[in-house]
């Protein structure tokens, strides 16, 4: 599970329109929203990293956005990350990486 | 409650998100975020990436980082960092994280022709010490290099820099930042007389215009774009003006956007101040307090070798103008000479020399730039009207003219990456000065870095060939004397003759004068220009290659020894920025496998030679200097054993582990706050290096307005960095510096004064007029900035019948420079898969090609295959492509000449000439 605080900012007076389309959006939860500087805080949930950047680009794309900006990054639960780690041991039997070889 | 335990954390996070970016956060959503941090430790830091350090605060529970978020104390991005910066912690974790040294090896010995095998740390310094030794031998201190980084935290550049010119009596010693910024060092030395920036980034919010000179803020200074644009919402009447070579995502931004042809930006420097002098709205008052008008010689060549015995058949005729040049139209009417005349290059060998000459010829020189001249010179869209763009030109004078206007240039690597690197700088201080706009809240020219601690630790520590810590230099005997008692060593024991800049040392190391090399930190053999050379180099010479690296780059894979490099998190560090804020770090987590700082990888190698390896005589071939023999570097051991060292003492304990040093101890408790040291425990001596290496640095710049403050002040928990020069108030406190140069703000300069230039260098030159020197008599300019003069100048290689398309090579938002750590980070490396060749749709359709299709694009120096993009964030006028060179399956810096500025020696990546054709 990857979860992540983006904010977003709409031009104001479009903000009703930027967070229904926000709604709409799959794995996109809005938190918050300040009408008077149209700042909007998601969290987005994605099945693993790719489709988490995918839609944070989704969201920088949506129309009357400015900024659209990760702010907080969890990733205490990141398989990736666990299979790293759990496959270090002191390095000395890591095998050479084939791109040096070839 | 009966929120599940993802609920849970979504709120929590959102309400760590609102709080981040000051909005109010409700209590109830307050109490989940302490639950969900419960056995979490924050701590703050600092992003690695690009030059502008934003301040982040990463969590780890145990041995492993859990989160990561942006610093909304930090003064730099208040909450705010962009997508690389987001993967600070990530990058530690990618599959090929290189965790043990690896050595060519056959038949259990190194062999250059053999494959990577895992060897210990032992065997590693073995064979790296074996093969150093007979480098030096065979070439004594010039057979030796090391290429170092912009990325290297501040201790680890100053060790290896001590290392290299107080152990190894040898100044090959540059770093990749020599490709970056070394232009707008020289710049700031010819004009001011010391390096590094008069403003800050609260310029943004005190100025009502910036001006991006070929910087794509909006792609590779993302937070700082932020800042601007926000300035530019809230603020109506500010004005945001991007001149750049094609249009890019800082036009989206940008009120006014003026495409140049490349290589124009002087004669657009020189057109604004001609138009300054007959607007009639020079700053009198200041110039004539502050300033004087300067210039120098224009034959300099192009920093290219001086002969053609090592160029490609191909690339023969370019390499040829480094002799001499036949002026085209336009630089003949710049120069004042006549079209078709050929130029002997005569003062290659001293490109940097410059004089005073009066206003009057000084405004003489500008006549030529004329409206009509520059605009249809430098117009870079053909499609674009000649009218508009001249009334483009025009708009843009008439925002820096405005008495009403403050005005910020902002430039990195469109300037920098400029065979005339240095005259591009110092035209743009010209506007400035000549205006009275500058080192004032909102009013400067603003050079921005690319590098985090570009300037804390390449420009500041000064490891360049040719410097010394705090703007000291190499060829300045006193210079050389202070860093010698600083360093208790014995005088001369510091080699006088500069040593070899980066694109010098990778032509040594193919022409065989270097045959020992080590690189931390960089990857010089996917960035630097002309790899073909460098890369049959590596393999085909008799030259050791030792790499230093976090991950298997093309440079490691052209190693003979590959070293795993702790990364960011795994060890302690300080950066400096753009801004000369200085911010640190702790170790949060320990290095993966074997892997370790380089910090210790540079002082364990020094355990491994003694004094009397290199502090008897040395030869030196070429070195002429007072007070030294020709060809030589004198004995200093007897000096040494004078001083209490015995030649038998190694450079370890000599350089390093000094009596004062080994009292700074480790355990720190007050500084660490609960965090490890593996450089302190691997050592075992019990000293804490980072700090006593820093608090010995610190020395060089106090009292010389390059005061850095105690290294325990930058670790407090309520200090977010200090711009220096840091000063002391009457209670004791540490104070930050803000606009140099400026009495209201720098307590350096002369009291009543109002503005003083009190840089030190080069403040005594001789006089003369537009051709040369006519009186060599030193006349002092202290306190003075310097007003030049440069010409425009042609690019050395233009589009011609067979390469008729201009190149641009550079960076993407998404990866960081050669891709070594992002291109690790799957998201990162997914949204930008490989690297793409923008061209314009109609250069597309008369090639018979369309989007995506697989192109070979070839100049002078190779060719490569990449894809077509036509459409996207970049767009190309018509006679002009752009490549990134991020990826490491394509290499687009074979297409690029390694010329550099003749002044600076940097390289410059962003006019050549290529074609393109179906693959």
């Amino acid at each position: 599970m990857n979860l992540s605080g983006i904010l977003v900012v709409a031009k104001p007076e479009w903000l009703p329109a930027v967070v229904d389309d926000l709604g709409a959006m799959p794995g996109i939860e809005v938190h918050q929203v300040e009408e008077a500087t149209g700042r909007i805080v998601v969290v987005q949930e994605a099945d693993d990293v790719q489709a988490e950047a995918d839609g944070l680009e989704r969201i920088q794309k949506l129309p009357h956005v400015v900024v659209a900006q990760m702010v907080y990054h969890y990733f205490a639960d990141d398989p990736n990350i666990d299979a790293f780690l759990s496959d270090q041991t002191d390095g000395m039997s890591a095998s050479v990486p084939a791109v040096l070889n070839n | 409650m009966g929120l599940s335990r993802r609920d849970f954390l979504k709120t929590s996070i959102a309400a760590s998100t609102a709080a981040s970016v000051g909005m109010p956060v409700a209590k109830q959503a307050e109490a989940a975020v302490a639950a969900m941090e419960k056995d979490w430790e924050w701590d703050k830091g600092v992003c690695r990436f690009c030059g502008t350090g934003c301040g982040l605060l990463i969590a780890r529970r145990g041995d492993r980082i859990v989160a990561q978020k942006a610093d909304p104390d930090a003064p730099v991005n208040r909450g705010y960092q962009c997508v690389k910066g987001y993967f600070n912690a990530k990058i530690m974790y990618g599959q090929d994280r290189l965790t043990q040294p690896l050595l060519r090896m056959k038949d259990g010995k190194f062999d250059k022709k053999g494959k990577f095998v895992p060897v210990t740390w032992e065997q590693a310094f073995d064979e790296m010490e074996r093969q150093f030794r007979r480098a030096y031998a065979e070439k004594g201190p010039e057979g030796v290099a090391m290429f170092g980084s912009g990325q290297w935290a501040i201790a680890e550049g100053y060790a290896m820099n001590k290392l290299f010119k107080a152990g190894f009596r040898s100044n090959n010693i540059d770093p990749n930042a020599r490709n970056c910024m070394a232009s707008a060092v020289a710049a700031f030395y010819s004009v001011f007389g010391t390096d590094e920036p008069a403003g800050n980034y609260d310029d943004i919010e005190h100025t009502d215009t910036m001006i991006l000179w070929g910087a794509n803020m909006a792609e590779m200074h993302t937070v700082l774009w932020s800042r601007i644009i926000n300035r530019r919402l809230t603020a109506p009447h500010v004005r945001v003006v991007n001149l750049t070579t094609f249009r890019n995502m800082s036009s989206d931004g940008a009120d006014l956007e003026i495409i140049f042809s490349p290589g124009t930006d002087l004669a657009i420097q020189n057109y604004i101040a001609r138009e300054i002098i007959a607007r009639n709205a020079v700053n009198w008052d200041f110039v004539n307090k502050h300033c004087v008008f300067a210039t120098g010689p224009y034959d300099i060549g192009y920093g290219m070798r001086p002969t053609d015995k090592y160029a490609f058949p191909a690339e023969r005729d370019i390499v040829l103008k480094e002799q001499r040049v036949k002026l085209d139209k336009y630089e003949a009417i710049g120069q004042r000479r006549k079209e078709g005349e050929v130029v002997e290059q005569k003062n290659t060998a001293n490109p940097a020399a410059h004089w005073l000459i009066s206003f009057d010829d000084f405004k003489r020189a500008l006549e030529p730039y004329t409206l009509d001249f520059v605009a249809e010179l430098a117009k870079g869209d053909p499609d674009e009207p000649l009218d508009q763009f001249k009334n483009k030109l025009r708009q843009l004078v008439d925002l820096y003219v405005d008495p009403k206007r403050k005005v910020v240039s902002f430039w990195t690597m469109g300037f920098n990456q400029h065979i005339r690197g240095t005259w591009v700088n110092e035209q743009c201080y010209m506007n400035h000065l000549l205006l009275g706009k500058h080192s004032q809240p909102g009013n400067g020219a603003f050079s921005l870095t690319g590098q985090p601690s570009a300037c804390g630790t390449a420009r500041e520590v000064g490891t360049f060939s040719h410097r010394l810590p705090a703007d000291r230099l190499i060829p300045n005997p006193a210079h050389r004397e202070y860093t010698e008692k600083t360093w208790k060593v014995p005088a001369k024991t510091i080699n006088p003759k500069p040593g070899s800049f980066y694109a010098k040392i990778m032509r040594d190391i193919e022409d065989g004068s270097v045959k020992w090399a080590w690189v931390q930190t960089n990857n010089p053999w996917q960035s630097h220009p002309n790899i073909n050379h460098w890369l049959k180099a590596a393999r085909e010479t008799d030259c050791f290659i030792v790499v230093s690296d976090a991950y298997p780059s093309v440079s490691a894979k052209v190693a003979d020894l590959v070293l795993p490099a702790a990364m960011h998190f795994e060890k302690w560090g300080m950066f400096g920025n753009a801004e000369r804020r200085t911010q640190c770090w702790r170790q949060q987590v320990p290095p993966q496998g074997q892997a370790r700082a380089d910090l210790w990888q540079t002082m364990e190698f020094a355990k491994r030679f003694k004094l009397k390896d290199f502090w008897g005589e040395q030869t030196v071939p070429g070195l002429k200097a007072e007070g030294f023999p020709d060809g030589k570097l004198p004995s200093v051991l007897d000096e040494a054993v004078k001083m209490g060292y015995s030649a038998e003492d190694n450079l370890y304990k000599v350089l390093f582990a000094t009596p004062d040093n080994l009292k700074v101890r480790w355990p720190d408790p007050a500084v660490a706050k609960g965090r490890d040291n593996h450089v302190v425990k691997l050592l075992g001596d019990g000293w804490f290096p980072e700090k006593a290496l820093f608090q010995e640095y610190v020395v060089f710049g106090r009292g010389q307005a390059k005061d850095l403050a105690d290294f325990d002040w930058y670790y407090r928990d309520d200090v977010r960095g200090g711009k220096w020069p840091m000063t002391k108030n009457d209670k004791g406190e540490w104070v930050e510096g803000s606009w140099r140069f400026n009495e209201k703000y720098d307590p350096f300069v002369k009291k009543g004064a109002g503005f003083e230039f009190y840089g030190k260098l080069f403040k005594a030159i001789p006089s003369g007029n537009l051709d040369g020197v006519t009186d060599p008599k030193p006349v002092s300019v202290a306190g003075k900035a310097k007003i030049f003069f440069r010409p425009y100048a042609a690019p050395v290689e233009q589009p011609d019948a067979n390469y008729d398309l201009w190149l641009c090579t550079g960076r993407v938002l998404e990866h960081w420079h050669t891709g070594t750590m992002t291109r690790r980070v799957p998201e990162l490396h997914r949204s930008f898969p490989a690297a793409v060749l923008w061209m314009h749709p109609k250069d597309a359709e008369a090639r018979k090609l369309k989007r995506d299709d697989l192109v070979w694009c070839e100049s002078r120096r190779g060719k490569i295959q990449l894809r077509v993009e036509t459409g996207g964030r970049n767009r190309m006028p018509r006679g002009y492509v752009y490549a990134p060179f991020f990826d490491e399956g394509v290499l687009v810096n074979k297409l690029v000449n390694d010329a550099t500025c003749p002044i600076s020696k940097e390289s410059d990546y962003k006019k050549w000439a290529v074609k393109v054709y179906k693959a």
